[in-house]
């Protein structure tokens, strides 16, 4: 097989793992008020968008944003 | 030599924290900003040229890329745990998802040195191109902040084995494992920039 697409699968499986273990972890957190709490829940969303942007490189649909205009 | 504990009463203990907390709070947005700085310089540079890469430059492998931050995504996730089992006063848990999160950490780094390995044996260096110097200067400076926050969780790991930390307090851990999320979000930048970014 090649080893882009085990890349790709492995990337893939390890995104929605660790993508729904931030989101859970971040339902949990959602009651908690302290300041810590409240960094903690930005940081966990922002994990989970990455593990997003991971998936979206698994199946290829990232890179795909044109940078801005050259020249 | 003599050590003294220093016994405080709970209130004292909560106010000393919560301003140790903002103190920690302005040192990761004072780190936000030596990166945006970064980040800008790279973005700068990037649109002033008409290719990116530029011709006959290797580009850092992109699935490679994405299993590396998986892999320091996961540590997030594990660090979050073991606080979590540590404020529920479940050591061996604790213990056993600070070792995880340390070892994803290692992995990590041993996965930028590979993508290192594999770049300059195809002859993108860091005087080579301003590809290469943007690329080792931003994915350089955060592996700097992944291999001191290993150091910090191995340090705080060993505290908490010696007891340093109650159920009550623990802020060394809380600092550790803000520092450790803010290493995360931080990769989410850069993988996007510097790998997605098309």
């Amino acid at each position: 097989m090649d080893i882009d697409v085990i890349l790709r699968v492995i990337a893939f499986v390890g995104a929605v793992v660790v993508g729904l273990s931030a989101l859970q972890s971040l339902v949990a957190e959602w009651p908690k008020k302290g300041l810590d709490d409240h960094v903690t829940k930005i940081m966990l969303a922002l994990l989970a968008l990455g593990c997003v942007s991971v998936i979206f490189v698994a199946f290829g649909i990232f890179p795909g944003i044109a940078g801005p205009t050259k020249g | 030599m003599a050590t003294h504990a220093i016994t405080v009463d709970d209130a004292t203990y909560q106010e000393v924290r919560d301003q140790r907390l903002l103190g920690f709070l302005f040192f990761l947005i004072s780190d936000v900003i030596v990166f945006s700085s970064f980040i800008y310089g790279y973005i700068y540079l990037r649109s002033t040229v008409m290719a990116w890469p530029p011709p006959g430059i290797e580009p850092a492998a992109l699935y490679m890329a994405g299993v590396n931050s998986i892999v320091l995504f996961g540590s997030g996730a594990t660090m979050h745990y073991a606080m979590e089992f540590f404020k529920h006063g479940d050591k061996r848990k604790f213990v056993g998802f600070m070792i995880a999160t340390i070892i994803l950490g290692i992995g990590f780094l041993s996965g930028q040195a590979f993508e290192y390995f594999n770049l300059l044996h195809a002859g993108t260096t860091w005087p080579s191109s301003i590809y290469g110097a943007s690329f080792f200067t931003l994915t350089g400076l955060h592996g700097f902040h992944v291999f001191i926050g290993v150091i910090y969780l191995i340090t705080v790991l060993i505290q908490a084995q010696k007891g340093v930390y109650t159920q009550q307090r623990y802020f060394g851990l809380t600092a550790g494992a803000l520092y450790w999320h803010f290493v995360d979000v931080i990769w989410v930048a850069l993988f996007s920039l510097l790998y997605v970014w098309k």
